[in-house]
C-alpha cells in the first residue's frame, strides 16, 4: 500500500508545500509535525515509513531531533532525509557520519521533491 | 487561400479561376458589386481580385465599402490599358496593387503571390519549417533537400499552415480557405487530407506531429522550438513538460502560494524593519536573530515558489545580518536594496505557472480519478481531456480529500484499493456524499466481492464498475453520469472574453434553474461545446482569437449543432453587424448593457418552445415513449456503440393482443387506456441505455443496449407478467363522454385482462443493422401470434431450433 512519510517542519506553508508534492506527485499518505518534539510524538505513534525533517528549527532542531529518534527502540529504524540549505560535499559527510540517509536542499524544487526522496530511500515512484 | 474574383466578364472570369486553380487556390466567383460585396460578407477571403467595371457597384466602390467596413484582406484590382486615373483612384480607395488587362497569367500570379505574402502573415518568399522548405513560386516542397509530392489540397494545407505557423485551425475554418463554396465537402475530407500529409511529411523524415491536434479546436503547425526558460527558472521550477499530476501539484502549490502570500510579507516586513532600525543605530539584538530567521525561512522556501530570486536574495540577508558582526553602512546600503528587490520580487506572479495548461477553463466539467494506479489514472485523464473534460487524479486517500476540496470535482471515479482497508475507502466514500449537491461517484474495481459491493451501496446510490475496464469506455459511462445529472435543468452555455458579463449572466440565470456554463477563451470552445451540449447558446460578437460571429458559423456548419439556438450580446447595434450575425445563423440578438428580465424572458422563451417542439417531434403523445422517428437516432446510436465495442443488443417488437377487439369491444378510449399503461409499463421497465418507442397502433419497439437474448427475454417476461395481472375496468361500449376510466387492479368485475406478443432479435446474429433487425423480430413475432400469442419468441437463429417462452 502506499508509503508513509512524516514532515517535520516549523514552517506552515513548507509543511503543506511538500505534504502536496508528496502527495499529489507521488501518492504517498503524509503526515506532518511542526517541531521536533511533535515530530518525534508522531512518529512512536504512527511508525511512518520515513521522516523529512528540516535542520533549521528553533527549540530542538533537526540534528537534535534526528539523535532523540536515534535514542529511540520504537523509531531508531526510520530512515530520515534532512532538508537542508547546506548541501556541500563536506556538510553530506557529516551527516552521512551521523547516520542520516540523505539530505535535500532548499528550497526545493517542488515538482522534483518527491523523487528525490524516492531516490534517497531507494522507494519506486 | 481563398480568393474571390469580381468579374462580370464570364470568359475573363474563368481565364483567371484556372490560373489560380492552377496554383491551388481556392477560386469563388461574383459577377457584380454587389454579389461581390454579399460573398465577402458571408465567407473569409484571402484576396479579392476586383474588376473596377462591373454592374450594380463598381469596383471602386466595392473597395471602399470594404475597407470601410474593416475588410483588411489584400484587393488586386483589374484595369483597362489606358486608365491611370482608374488606377489612382482604385489605389486611394484601399487598393493594394492593379493588374492592366489584358493580363499576363504570369504576373498576375505573382502579383497575387506577392500581396498573399505582403498581408502579414509570413515575410519570407520561400517558406521554412526545419528541415522542409516550401517555394510558393516554382510550387516546390522539400525536405531535406528531397523534394516531396504533394496532392493540390495537401500543398494548400501545408501553404496554410506554413503561412500562419501560429494559430490553431479548425475543420470549418480550413474547409473556408481551401475549398470553395460550392464544392465545400465535409469535415472528414479535412481530416483525411491532413492524415495523408502527415503521413507524407512523416516518411520524409519529419516528426509525426509536425501538424498538432490541437484538441476540440483543430490543428497547427507545430512550433519548433519551444523557447527554453531561463536557467534560474528551470534549476527550481523545472523546465520538462508539467504531466497531468504535477500541473495539479503546481496549482495546488499557487493556492497554497495565495494563502501564505499575506504571512511572507509579514516576514519581509521583519526585515524591512530590521534595516530600518539598523540605520537609525537602534537594531536590538533580538530584532536581528528575528530577521536572520525569517531570512532563513525565506531562503528555504522562496524558491520552492518559484521565486528562486527571492531565495538568492534572502539567503544573501541572512548571510549579513548573521551573527553579531557590525555593520558598515556600505554594508547598510546593500542590505537595504536587497530587501528592497525581496519585497519586489514577492509582489510579483511566481514563475511556474507557465507551467499550468493555459486558462484551463474552469466551466468544463471536472473528473477526480482516485486510484493508486498511476499509469491508468493518467491514461482516463487524458481520454477525459480528449472529451472536453478536465481531469485530476489523486494517488492516495489524503490526495483525494484535497484535491476534492480544493477544486470540487463533477464526478468522481474511485478505485476503493487506494484503501489500505475497505473501511477506509468507505469512509471516503462516506465524506464525498456528505456535501451538497451530491458529486456522483463511480466506484470501481477489481475484487470487490458481493459484501463488499453490499457495503458500498450503503453508503448511497452509486454506479458500480468492474475492472478491467478500457480507458474509453469509462469515459463513455462517465460522460452518461454526467449527462444524467444536467439532464433535469435546460443547459445554456455562454461565451464572453468579459468575465463580469460572464458572471452577471450567471446570477441572472441560476435561479431559473438553469444549467449555466461560462466561457471566457473562445480558443476552448469546440470542446466546452461538446462537453456541455448545451440547449441554448449565447454568444459575444467580438472577442480575441476568435469572434461569435466565426464561432457561430462553426456550430451552423456542425449538422449536430444545426437546431441549436444562438443568441448575440452585443454593444454593437449597427445594421451591419446585425446583419452579419444573422447571416452566419444567429436566433437572436440582445444589446448590451443587458437588462435583465429581458434577457431572461427571451431565454426562457427559446428554451420552452425548444422543449415543447422537440417533445412534439420525439414523444408519442398518447404513451409518452419515443416516436419511430426518435427512437430510430437512438437505435441507431446504441447500434454503432455495439458494433464499435463488440457489445451486445437486443431488440424487441412487441404488439398488444386483440388491440382490436378491445376497441371495438369497449371503444377506443379502453383501447388507448391499455395503450397508455403499457407506456408507461415499458418506460418504467426500460431505462437508461434502453430505447423505448410506439411505433404504430398496438406496436412498441423495445431496444436493449448490453443485453443478450436470454436477458431480454426475462426482461419482457417480467413486463408480460405485469400486464397480464393487471385489470383494466372497461369503459361502457356505449359511451358517455367521461374518458377511459384509469386502470383500477382488483376492482370488481367485468374486468378486461390483456397481454401482447413479442418478438426478440439479437445483434449481429439477426441482423447488423436495425431494418434486418427489425425484420427479424417481427417474424418471431409474427410465429408468436400464430402459435397463440400472450408469448415472446426469439427470431430462428440459423441452423438452431427456435425457442419459446410462453408468458
Amino acid at each position: 500500500m502506499s508509503k508513509r512519510i512524516l514532515v517535520v517542519d516549523n514552517e506552515e506553508y513548507i509543511r503543506e508545500v511538500a505534504q502536496i508534492c508528496l502527495e499529489t506527485v507521488a501518492g504517498w499518505e503524509v503526515l506532518t509535525a511542526a517541531s521536533g518534539m511533535e515530530g518525534i510524538a508522531i512518529a512512536i505513534e504512527e511508525k511512518p515509513d520515513a521522516i523529512l525533517l528540516d535542520i533549521m528549527m528553533p527549540d530542538m532542531d533537526g540534528i537534535a531531533t534526528f539523535q532523540k529518534l536515534q535514542e529511540n527502540e520504537a523509531t531508531r529504524s526510520i530512515p530520515v532525509v534532512l532538508l537542508t540549505a547546506k548541501v556541500q560535499a563536506a556538510d553530506r559527510r557529516r551527516y552521512e557520519a551521523l547516520g542520516i540517509r540523505a539530505a535535500i536542499a532548499k528550497p526545493f524544487d517542488p515538482l522534483q521533491l518527491a523523487s528525490q526522496v524516492a531516490t534517497a530511500l531507494n522507494w519506486s515512484l | 487561400m481563398r480568393i474571390l474574383v469580381v468579374e462580370d466578364d464570364q470568359l475573363a472570369a474563368q481565364a483567371l479561376t484556372e490560373i489560380l486553380s492552377s496554383q491551388n487556390y481556392a477560386v469563388e466567383v461574383a459577377s457584380d458589386g454587389i454579389a461581390g460585396w454579399e460573398m465577402v460578407e458571408a465567407y473569409d477571403y484571402d484576396l479579392i481580385l476586383l474588376d473596377v467595371m462591373l454592374p450594380r457597384m463598381d469596383g471602386i466602390s466595392l473597395c471602399r465599402e470594404l475597407r470601410s467596413h474593416g475588410y483588411t484582406m489584400p484587393v488586386l484590382l483589374l484595369t483597362g490599358r489606358d486608365s491611370g486615373h482608374d488606377k489612382a483612384i482604385g489605389l486611394d480607395a484601399g487598393a493594394d496593387d492593379y493588374v492592366v488587362k489584358p493580363f499576363d497569367a504570369e504576373e498576375l500570379v505573382a502579383r497575387v503571390r506577392a500581396l498573399l505574402r505582403r498581408s502579414g502573415m509570413a515575410s519570407m518568399p520561400v517558406l521554412e519549417w526545419g528541415k522542409l522548405r516550401f517555394d510558393p513560386t516554382s510550387c516546390e516542397v522539400t525536405c531535406n533537400g528531397k523534394p516531396l509530392s504533394l496532392t493540390p489540397k495537401e500543398y494548400a494545407l501545408l501553404e496554410l499552415f506554413l503561412r500562419n505557423s501560429r494559430r490553431v485551425f479548425s475543420c470549418g475554418m480550413i474547409l473556408e480557405h481551401l475549398w470553395s463554396y460550392d464544392e465545400t465537402p465535409g469535415e472528414e475530407a479535412v481530416r483525411t487530407h491532413i492524415k495523408g500529409l502527415r503521413q507524407k511529411l512523416k516518411a520524409a523524415g519529419l516528426p509525426p506531429d509536425a501538424i498538432e491536434t490541437v484538441y476540440g479546436i483543430g490543428y497547427r503547425l507545430k512550433p519548433l522550438e519551444p523557447t527554453p526558460a531561463s536557467p534560474e527558472i528551470a534549476k527550481t521550477t523545472t523546465s520538462e513538460p508539467a504531466e497531468p499530476l504535477k500541473q495539479q501539484a503546481i496549482a495546488l502549490l499557487m493556492k497554497t502560494w495565495n494563502r501564505f502570500k499575506g504571512r511572507v510579507s509579514e516576514q519581509v516586513s521583519v526585515i524591512e524593519q530590521a534595516v530600518l532600525a539598523l540605520q537609525s543605530h537602534a537594531l536590538t539584538a533580538e530584532l536581528r536573530q528575528q530577521a536572520r530567521q525569517e531570512a532563513h525561512t525565506l531562503a528555504g522556501s522562496l524558491g520552492t515558489f518559484g521565486f528562486p530570486e527571492g531565495s538568492r536574495l534572502a539567503r544573501q540577508i541572512e548571510q549579513l545580518i548573521q551573527g553579531e558582526k557590525l555593520l558598515g553602512e556600505k554594508e547598510c546600503r546593500s542590505l537595504q536594496q536587497w530587501v528592497m528587490a525581496l519585497r519586489h520580487e514577492i509582489e510579483r506572479p511566481p514563475h511556474g505557472q507557465h507551467l499550468l495548461p493555459e486558462s484551463e477553463d474552469e466551466s468544463r466539467p471536472l473528473l477526480l480519478v482516485v486510484d493508486p494506479d498511476r499509469v491508468l489514472a493518467e491514461q482516463i485523464v487524458a481520454e477525459a481531456q480528449k472529451n472536453g473534460l478536465r481531469g485530476a487524479i489523486a494517488l492516495s486517500l489524503s490526495a483525494a480529500r484535497r484535491q476534492f476540496h480544493s477544486d470540487r470535482p463533477d464526478v468522481v471515479l474511485l478505485d476503493l484499493e487506494i484503501a489500505e482497508h475497505l473501511e477506509d475507502g468507505l469512509a471516503l466514500l462516506a465524506d464525498l456524499n456528505r456535501h451538497t449537491p451530491p458529486t456522483p461517484i463511480l466506484v470501481y474495481s477489481a475484487q470487490a466481492d458481493v459484501n463488499d459491493r453490499l457495503a458500498i451501496a450503503q453508503q448511497g446510490r452509486h454506479t458500480f464498475l468492474q475492472k478491467p475496464l478500457p480507458p474509453d469506455q469509462i469515459l463513455e459511462i462517465v460522460l452518461r453520469v454526467l449527462q444524467r445529472i444536467d439532464k433535469a435543468a435546460s443547459r445554456v452555455m455562454i461565451v464572453d472574453d468579459d468575465v463580469g458579463t460572464l458572471s452577471t449572466l450567471q446570477t441572472l440565470l441560476r435561479p431559473w434553474g438553469l444549467h449555466v456554463t461560462t466561457l471566457a477563451d473562445p480558443r476552448h470552445f469546440l470542446e466546452t461545446l461538446e462537453a456541455c451540449s448545451p440547449d441554448l447558446l449565447i454568444l459575444d460578437v467580438e472577442m480575441p482569437h476568435i469572434s461569435g460571429i466565426e464561432l457561430c458559423r462553426v456550430v451552423r456548419n456542425d449538422s449536430r449543432w444545426g437546431g441549436l439556438p444562438i443568441l448575440f450580446l452585443t454593444a454593437h447595434t449597427e445594421p451591419e453587424v446585425v446583419n452579419q450575425v444573422f447571416t452566419a445563423g444567429a436566433d437572436d440578438f440582445i444589446s448590451k448593457p443587458i437588462v435583465g428580465p429581458e434577457l431572461v424572458t427571451r431565454i426562457m422563451n427559446r428554451l420552452e418552445r425548444l422543449k415543447l417542439l422537440r417533445d412534439r417531434a420525439e414523444v408519442d403523445p398518447l404513451t409518452k415513449v419515443a416516436n419511430r422517428q426518435k427512437s430510430t437516432q437512438d437505435l441507431d446510436h446504441f447500434l454503432q456503440r455495439a458494433r464499435k465495442h463488440g457489445d451486445p443488443l437486443c431488440l424487441a417488437v412487441l404488439d398488444l393482443d386483440a388491440l382490436k377487439q378491445i376497441n371495438g369491444q369497449y371503444g377506443h378510449a379502453m383501447g388507448d387506456a391499455v395503450l397508455r399503461y403499457l407506456g408507461g409499463l415499458l418506460r418504467q421497465s426500460f431505462y437508461g441505455e434502453d430505447v423505448v418507442a410506439r411505433w404504430a397502433g398496438g406496436e412498441f419497439v423495445v431496444g436493449m443496449y448490453g443485453v443478450n437474448q436470454k436477458g431480454a427475454v426475462q426482461r419482457l417476461l417480467k413486463v408480460l407478467d405485469t400486464l397480464k395481472h393487471h385489470a383494466f375496468v372497461p369503459t361502457e361500449p356505449t359511451g358517455n363522454n367521461t374518458p377511459a376510466i384509469d386502470p383500477v387492479p382488483d376492482a370488481q368485475p367485468p374486468l378486461r385482462h390483456v397481454s401482447f406478443s413479442a418478438g426478440v432479435a439479437e445483434f449481429p446474429s439477426h441482423g447488423e443493422d436495425l431494418r434486418s433487425l427489425y425484420r427479424a423480430a417481427d417474424e418471431a413475432l409474427q410465429q408468436a401470434k400464430q402459435t397463440g400469442r400472450s408469448r415472446i419468441m426469439l427470431a430462428p437463429l440459423p441452423a438452431a431450433d427456435q425457442e419459446v417462452a410462453h408468458g
